[in-house]
């Protein structure tokens, strides 16, 4: 039998290995505070929620932040969740501060008409929404993240509601997070490569925990 | 402030009080976050049951209140099968909520293209079934009914992780299922196996058989689940309804303290108390018992702390045992899992509890001025009554120990609002349903399509509902309960065909559904085209006498004051000024 820390040492370069190959390219490294969000308000921003806590990563979460909110930083400027609309804030304001800028936000795509209209948003107010955000984020060097857990099932023909928010969001993001299941016609595959974006598969959601880590710690 | 206005502010202050409370009438708004938040995760179906010695012809009985709005609400029939050996069952995600044009094609061919990525073993001979939205009874006499109840937020699993969703595991438990017992068991396995979620989250299921009914309830675990951990990807957990007693779920979680070494009321899945631990919802240290609901789905609040918006639990206790007297400030969670009734419940009596509009309580939606001067419930919605405007359809379902399953077995349907709808029964030996039941949606009028007659009816009853409801009463009357008495007749001959050649039995059925349900759909277009004559320009029209009658319907006389009081309270200085001409 090898020495364990042997053992160790080859399982450590194994996983590295790994997260590599499912990656495919390195993962980028940005760092907090971060933001979580939803594109198109389905329930898949629930879940990258529950990955940031499996995580142990603070974060601030709002299902429809607007470009001011956005500039606040963390805090979100104090906005307080109301009808049709929620924040989170759990970021430690010990180490980042209320107004301290978001590094990164984070972007589950998948689109909801219940979602949105519990929101009171359409979908052409959702992709406005959307493309106003992602044009501060990149005039304001914020990293987007975007990600789509919800599978082929949930992806919908062209010019689907949820195709319209990958449109909106995907071309812009510096990081794609798939999982096989959403990316089976290589739709992300295709947008990565045009538009030149690190991109990751992963099978399911629980990939994702792994992945958040390396990017936000 | 000139002389003239001073009486009239005096007067406006005097009417103000008395308009305050025609308005109000009730206990203060809950608070508007509370209250949204209950309007978005409790507003859907309704779901009833009642066990064989509750009811007062010894059938088990189910109900479903399919209340959505803007769901697929289209009918199928599917054929009794054997398989090969090394078959498999093909596992679909199918949406609760999700349609498409009819240009596009029917929601139950369209959702085989959203293949689950698993195909399951097939069993060597499937049931025939009738199903809509969920699988409602399979010819072995198994039924079921529904109602959303959700769960804690981090029990989501909205990812293809969760394999089932609740559309398919309600049809597999009609595949599959010769009791109410299996269809529990298939569903719970399939879910424990493949993972449970995606479209859906905490739902319940009314499962029901000659013998029995349980309230079955399941819910994902989360999203970070994988078929790879070893761990069930569902937790369910299922109570036995007593044989005299009657439950009921409105969308709310109804389970609490469970005992699984009682078989035969209790069943779950292994995770049952495990889960609410590892995901912090139940601590085994507290001292306290471990219960169901308080732990995977709390709701708190009442009927009158939230003025009414989660009225039913409360109301269909009340309706069905007023002598135990609950009372509508006592917590939704401290209400009974269920109750003896007062009397036996016909069937008639359950249709009418599914068409409850709770009159006469203190969530009486046309109590006041709220109903306007014909006394519409569906102007005031804040309370939610049992009776919804929004259904796609309403199932009752009756399982009869005395008669063989394709006989036995009945589920009557009726489509849109309960209050102006017909229950048309269909057997579960029934071998094909009526085509109009298989087409039709929300947005593109069809007249080839059943469900549209009774919206027709239904939108023009909405002019002058207390006139018209009378002829839509008039014609349950003939239709509906016209088709319940002959239902002995029916069975009895249908049995007779049985005991010789089952097939003829299945055949004469089938006659006797589909011709019911044509006239039914027949006479309610017609009951529409009748309204539409007879209230149109809100005159009441006699077609015989061929005059119409310029006063009729008329608008009561505390309608006119509550319009001038509102004119003054409102718009003061404009009742000086108002010269006429249009609004």
């Amino acid at each position: 039998m090898k020495h364990p820390s042997t053992i160790l040492i080859l399982a450590a370069c194994a996983a590295l290995l790994t997260a590599g190959a499912a990656a495919g390219q390195t993962v980028p490294k940005v760092g907090l505070p971060v933001l979580t969000t939803s594109a198109g308000q389905s329930t898949d921003v629930e879940t990258l929620n529950i990955v940031m806590e499996e995580a142990g990563i603070k974060y601030d979460y709002c299902d429809v932040p607007t470009a001011d909110m956005l500039l606040a930083g963390v805090g979100l400027g104090g906005r307080q969740s109301g009808p049709g609309f929620h924040v989170e804030i759990t970021t430690d304001t010990a180490k980042f501060p209320a107004g301290t800028p978001y590094k990164a936000v984070f972007i589950a795509i998948g689109a909801s008409l219940k979602g949105m209209g519990a929101s009171g948003l359409t979908l052409d107010s959702e992709e406005a929404r959307l493309k106003k955000l992602c044009e501060i984020c990149k005039q304001k060097k914020i990293f987007i993240m975007a990600v789509h857990i919800g599978g082929e099932s949930k992806r919908g023909a062209a010019g689907s509601d949820n195709e319209r928010m990958i449109d909106a969001v995907a071309p812009y993001a510096d990081y794609l997070v798939v999982t096989k299941d959403s990316n089976k016609d290589g739709r992300f595959t295709k947008i990565s490569k045009a538009r030149n974006i690190p991109m990751a598969e992963i099978e399911y959601a629980l990939g994702l925990v792994d992945i958040v880590k390396q990017v936000l710690l | 402030m000139t002389r003239r206005k001073i009486p009239a502010l005096a007067g406006i202050l005097i009417l103000f009080v008395f308009l305050a409370g025609a308005l109000v009438g009730q206990k203060s708004e809950a608070p508007a976050r509370e209250a949204d938040d209950l309007l978005a995760a409790r507003d859907a179906c309704t779901s009833i049951l009642v066990g064989k010695d509750a009811s007062a012809d010894g059938s088990v009985m189910t109900t479903h209140t399919c209340d959505c709005g803007a769901c697929d609400w289209t009918w199928r029939h599917v054929p009794p099968a054997d398989h090969k050996p090394g078959s498999v069952r093909r596992i679909l995600h199918i949406s609760q909520y999700q349609t498409w044009p009819p240009s596009q094609g029917l929601k139950w061919d369209l959702v085989k293209k959203d293949y689950a990525g698993y195909d399951i073993p097939e069993v060597p001979h499937t049931y025939g079934y009738h199903h809509g939205m969920f699988g409602y009874m399979n010819d072995q006499q198994v039924a079921i009914g529904e109602s959303s109840i959700g769960n804690q937020p981090k029990m989501a699993n909205s990812t293809p992780s969760a394999g089932m969703d609740l559309t398919t595991l309600t049809l597999i438990a009609m595949e599959r299922a010769k009791t109410a017992r299996e269809a529990i068991q298939v569903m719970g396995s399939l879910a424990e196996k493949y993972g449970y979620g995606f479209h859906d989250e905490g739902e319940m299921l009314a499962v029901s058989d000659p013998n029995e009914a349980w309230l079955f309830e399941i819910m994902p675990v989360g999203p970070l689940w994988t078929p790879k951990s070893g761990k069930p990807g569902a937790v369910w957990c299922a109570e036995r309804v007593p044989d005299d007693q009657v439950s009921v779920c409105p969308n709310e979680s109804r389970i609490g303290e469970i005992d699984l070494a009682n078989k035969d009321f209790f069943m779950a899945s292994p995770n049952v108390v495990s889960q609410a631990v590892d995901m912090g919802f139940f601590d085994p240290k507290s001292g306290k018992p471990f219960n169901w609901k308080k732990a995977y789905s709390p709701q708190p609040g009442s009927a009158a702390s939230t003025n009414g918006r989660i009225q039913r639990l409360w109301r269909f206790f009340n309706v069905v045992a007023p002598s135990m007297n609950l009372k509508p400030e006592t917590a939704n969670m401290d209400l009974p899992f269920s109750v003896k009734p007062d009397r036996k419940l016909s069937l008639q009596d359950v249709m009418e509890i599914t068409r409850d509009r709770s009159y006469g309580t203190p969530f009486d939606p046309v109590q006041g001025i709220r109903g306007g001067p014909f006394k519409n419930p569906n102007y005031y919605r804040q309370t939610r009554v049992i009776d919804d405007a929004r259904a796609e359809y309403t199932t009752v379902t009756q399982c009869r120990a005395s008669l063989p399953g394709p006989i036995g077995g009945i589920v009557w349907i009726s489509f849109g609002s309960q209050d102006t709808a017909c229950y048309m029964p269909f057997y579960a030996g029934v071998t094909e349903l009526p085509r109009s039941f298989a087409v039709g949606d929300h947005w593109v009028f069809n007249r080839d399509s059943a469900r549209w007659a009774f919206d027709y009816t239904d939108f023009h009853v909405q002019v002058v509902y207390s006139e018209a409801i009378k002829d839509v009463l008039a014609a349950q009357e003939k239709y509906e309960r016209g088709a319940i008495a002959r239902i002995p007749e029916i069975d009895k001959q249908a049995l007779a065909l049985y005991k010789k050649k089952p097939a003829e039995a299945t055949r004469f059925l089938t006659g006797f559904c589909l011709n019911n349900a044509k006239t039914v759909v027949d006479a309610w277009w017609k009951l529409g085209d009748d309204l539409l004559v007879k209230y149109h320009h809100l005159f009441l029209y006699d077609t015989e006498k061929r005059i119409y009658k310029r006063g009729q319907p008329a608008a009561p006389d505390w309608w006119k004051k509550a319009v001038r009081i509102f004119d003054i309270l409102m718009e003061p200085d404009k009742q000086e000024t108002r010269q006429g001409g249009r609004p």
